[in-house]
């Protein structure tokens, strides 16, 4: 190898000799679907540095629901096997606890990641309840810049959910700790209308 | 550490409605101690775990505009509510990070609001509690024989390099802080386990699991109640309790209270003028222990 080559593989290398385009165990990354997940908040050398040791799936609080592991989870995102990783219900049964961007040795940061994938998957139209949920509750942070509550469930649920809830919402109103008009800031439009564009890709 | 004595005070959604308890008991509280709150003027919503999981970006532009404000107040921007603290002191790390500063920064200039520098601090309530005040001479009535669960969730010590002035995985603030109130502090292992807060509506049947076993554990340990300090781990943990009785024909009747309540009860506040009164899974059990 000519010095020149020897020092352009140098560069590709960053902490402990990992290369930014490959894995540990060498197998070439997709740099497309790694792309996406950084532009959408992610960091790519964090991903590239995951030495697939488990301890994040170790701690995850639902594991025993997820039809992959924050560990698979992250092998299949430097892979860049997005249909996987898009249809997994991981993305969904996580809570969002970061006990596993706490454990990780490495510092891969798996919550932000499957944050990110989520995303993105809001964005390619997967569509179910979970989907449907955090849109909606976006919108209508947007729409005033203050939730309100028995909107969302109305929203999200329809006539069954405010049923089912009816009990509480009049526990809740007697304590004086829901009023049936919402809060809102002082300009919601402007507001609404800045994050609106945001969402635009 | 430095102690400020004045913050800007986000209450955030929860504590204007289902959480008011820990809003009214925050302020009397922090009264009591000497420390001024300044309403956050013009406040908005975090996010919550929820925006920034549909769109990175409006989700960062949401917390920030918090932080933008309390900086245009000049002031450290307090939280009670984990989430609302949580997601602040994210968007406040993302500021100080030049790429993650200009996205936020053309988003909220849109909305009006320039704030380019920014040296304030987001704290929560707990770590000013913990951290700024001497409380041990200020207890006047202590709560002798009060076996307390101490809960912290998610989002109030996690992750360490967002929050930082306690272990992620293992603290013990609220744990200290009762203590010092005089409370017997039980060994609750799932003090950091999650409740399933974000997931409590579209995945209910998960999160009314998780919750479950914490209320197993701290009945199990012979807890009078648990302390908390999020609203949300609150919804699922009492808002939500007669729900998991009766899916799970089980019995707690556990009071969950906010750290703030029992602060204010050993320093001889009034229950009612904590908010006590405000609770559905009535604080009555805990009050009678106390001799209230």
């Amino acid at each position: 190898m000519t010095t020149k080559a020897k020092k352009a593989t140098k560069a590709k290398k960053f902490v402990f000799g990992l290369k930014t385009d490959r894995q540990l165990d060498g197998d070439k990354m997709n740099r497309e679907f790694l792309d996406k997940v950084i532009a959408e908040g992610g960091k790519g050398a964090a991903i590239a540095a995951c030495m697939q040791c488990g301890t994040c799936s170790g701690g995850c609080t639902n594991i025993d629901l997820m039809d992959m592991s924050p560990r698979t989870l992250i092998l299949m995102v430097q892979r860049g096997e997005w249909e996987k990783v898009l249809k997994s219900n991981a993305l969904w049964m996580c809570s969002s606890c970061y006990i596993c961007t706490s454990r990780c040795p490495r510092g891969v940061r798996p919550s932000d990641v499957i944050e990110a994938v989520k995303a993105i998957a809001i964005r390619q139209g997967i569509e179910n309840d979970s989907t449907r949920f955090n849109q909606i509750f976006v919108e209508l942070v947007q729409k005033r810049g203050i939730l309100f509550e028995p909107e969302l469930m109305h929203k999200y649920g329809g006539l069954p959910a405010m049923i089912e809830q009816a009990e509480l919402g009049i526990k809740l109103a007697l304590k004086g700790k829901m009023s049936p008009f919402p809060e809102k800031i002082k300009d919601p439009q402007k507001f609404n209308a800045a994050l609106e564009k945001a969402k635009q890709p | 550490m430095k102690s400020t004595t004045k913050y800007s005070y986000y209450p955030g959604c929860s504590l204007h409605t289902t959480a008011k308890e820990f809003d009214i008991s925050t302020r009397v509280v922090m009264e009591e101690l000497g420390i001024e709150l300044e309403d956050l003027k013009d406040w908005s919503c975090c996010g919550g775990s929820i925006a920034a999981s549909v769109s990175h970006d409006v989700g960062m532009a949401m917390a920030a505009r918090n932080v933008a404000l309390a900086q245009k107040q000049n002031l450290d921007l307090l939280a009670s509510c984990s989430g609302c603290y949580n997601k602040s002191a994210r968007a406040l790390k993302a500021l100080k990070e030049p790429t993650e500063k200009d996205r936020i920064m053309a988003i909220m200039s849109e909305m009006g609001i320039d704030v380019a520098d920014y040296n304030i601090r987001v704290r929560n309530v707990v770590d000013v509690l913990v951290n700024d005040v001497d409380l041990a001479p200020r207890i006047k009535k202590p709560l002798t024989g009060l076996k307390v669960a101490c809960y912290y969730g998610c989002l109030l010590t996690r992750p360490a390099d967002i929050t930082g002035w306690d272990s992620p995985m293992f603290p013990t603030s609220m744990d200290r802080l009762s203590e010092i109130c005089g409370a017997e502090v039980v060994d609750f292992r799932s003090k950091t386990k999650c409740c399933g807060g974000p997931i409590l509506v579209s995945k209910q049947e998960v999160a009314f699991d998780l919750t479950k076993k914490l209320l197993d554990e701290a009945q199990s340990l012979g807890a009078d109640c648990i302390v908390l300090a999020c609203p949300l781990c609150d919804t699922n943990l009492e808002l939500r309790q007669s729900d998991i009785e009766k899916k799970y024909n089980v019995s707690y009747n556990l009071p969950i209270l906010y750290i703030t309540e029992i602060i204010g009860l050993a320093l001889g506040m009034k229950p009612s003028k904590l908010g006590m009164n405000k609770h559905i899974v009535s604080a009555q059990p805990v009050l009678k222990k106390l001799g209230l």
